[in-house]
């Protein structure tokens, strides 16, 4: 007998061609401030705040549009096999990585994957996986500077890097993210009533 | 921007591609012997040559070698700003040639579907393959919308910071569309069926992909030799 699949948890076709779109526009926009961090180390430390104040709107849209599980981590898998591809991989990042995308699925879930402030939530923690790029400085730092002087760095850079990787700038590289994924979720809240609302698509 | 996918071109299998930028990433990463880097980029050049991607191989070279002549004989010698700002970025960038030609080499030689089925051979779930595909064929789609919604703007000479909003609006609803199409389309295809597909590829690992992963993993061999 025909099954009629009334699973309405597990991502179908059209939800993951969602997520697929939409990872691309994350990916871009993150894609564009990263290399753009690494124009100075003060931008680099603040990239993850950068990063989830203007990532706000595709990820809420997605969020808003694909209500299931594994949206999230299949967007964050997607971003860092990309990642990885353009070479910019750590081990350190995968796991914020992981356990970003793992506590923003936990938060959907909890929040029966409506309401805004549950998005938000999960926003918030999946912004934080990006702190995983500055964070080997603070992690191990002799084996870190001592690695790009050896590649050829210049000591003035290296010096700047040294003298940035202070525990204060490790609590503003957390909470930049955080402070950032909250903002880009508002404008994103106040987009969605201006327009996206008004034409239908969430 | 593919090479017409000719019989006589000499084929790399996919899975080595993926392979080979694995073992890249490792060796570009975990050392920082300039011997290793330079005899690197010159196998994947080989290789590019091989597949006849000769105008990039040329490319890259040329792109390498410049960085290299900026790391070591331009940057020491320039003022403080020009060598602090961009001396990061060029090292990174050195650092990413690698990645980069084998990227280069995929997107000119290997149609998307090998790779899906490359993917598919591997036993990766469904859930990861289709977004996948999905994200790397929207980014030229991307870069189009951007240029359309460029043009409509400057038609209406809107400044300022209504610009951002002006960009970002419509991309993400012609986003939304696409993916509402594109799902329809793959839908009516049969992409929600649960038997496994069949395909008129046939993927099979032959001798210039056993030599290129040998010579990888020498390369990762030497790596480890280096570094300890």
């Amino acid at each position: 007998m025909l099954e009629i699949n009334t699973d309405k948890k597990v991502m179908k076709g059209k939800d993951l061609i969602t997520v697929g779109i939409f990872s691309a526009i994350y990916f871009v926009i993150n894609f564009v401030i990263m290399v753009s961090s690494g124009l100075s180390p003060y931008i680099w430390v603040l990239m993850p705040g950068i990063v989830a104040l203007l990532t706000g709107i595709p990820f809420m849209i997605m969020t808003a549009k694909v209500q299931k599980v594994g949206a999230v981590f299949t967007m964050g898998l997607i971003t860092g096999f990309l990642y990885f591809v353009t070479g910019q991989f750590t081990i350190v990042i995968l796991i914020t990585f992981v356990i970003a995308c793992g506590a923003a699925e936990i938060i959907r879930y909890i929040g029966r994957y409506q309401g805004f402030i549950s998005n938000l939530l999960a926003f918030v923690f999946f912004s934080l996986g990006m702190t995983g790029s500055p964070l080997p400085i603070w992690l191990f730092k002799e084996k870190f500077l001592a690695q790009i002087t050896e590649q050829g760095m210049p000591q003035s850079y290296v010096d700047i890097l040294e003298s940035i990787t202070t525990n204060n700038m490790l609590v503003a590289l957390f909470v930049a993210p955080i402070v950032g994924a909250i903002i880009g979720g508002i404008i994103a809240k106040v987009l969605f009533k201006k327009h996206f609302e008004r034409a239908g698509i969430v | 921007m593919l090479i017409a996918y000719s019989e006589d071109l000499i084929k790399l299998d996919p899975r080595t591609e993926i392979l080979l930028l694995v073992i890249v990433n490792i060796v570009a990463f975990t050392q920082s012997s300039l011997y290793i880097e330079i005899s690197l980029i010159l196998f994947l050049a080989i290789v590019l040559v091989t597949c006849k991607c000769y105008k990039p191989a040329c490319k890259w070279c040329c792109i390498f070698g410049l960085l290299l002549i900026l790391q070591y004989i331009i940057f020491p010698i320039s003022p403080q700003i020009i060598s602090g700002t961009f001396a990061f970025l060029s090292l990174y960038f050195r650092k990413i040639i690698p990645c980069l030609m084998i990227g280069n080499m995929i997107l000119k030689i290997t149609p998307v579907r090998h790779f899906i089925f490359a993917l598919q051979r591997w036993h990766l779930p469904q859930a990861i393959i289709i977004p996948l595909s999905i994200t790397i064929r929207y980014f030229p789609a991307i870069r189009e919308e951007v240029s359309h919604i460029k043009d409509a703007i400057k038609l209406r000479n809107i400044s300022g910071v209504e610009k951002i909003e002006c960009y970002l609006v419509p991309l993400m609803i012609s986003a939304t569309n696409t993916a509402e199409e594109l799902s329809a389309a793959a839908v009516t295809r049969g992409i929600e069926n649960p038997v496994a597909n069949t395909s008129i590829i046939d993927l099979k690992f032959s001798i210039q992909d056993y030599i290129c992963l040998t010579v990888g993993l020498g390369f990762i061999i030497m790596t480890f030799i280096v570094s300890i």
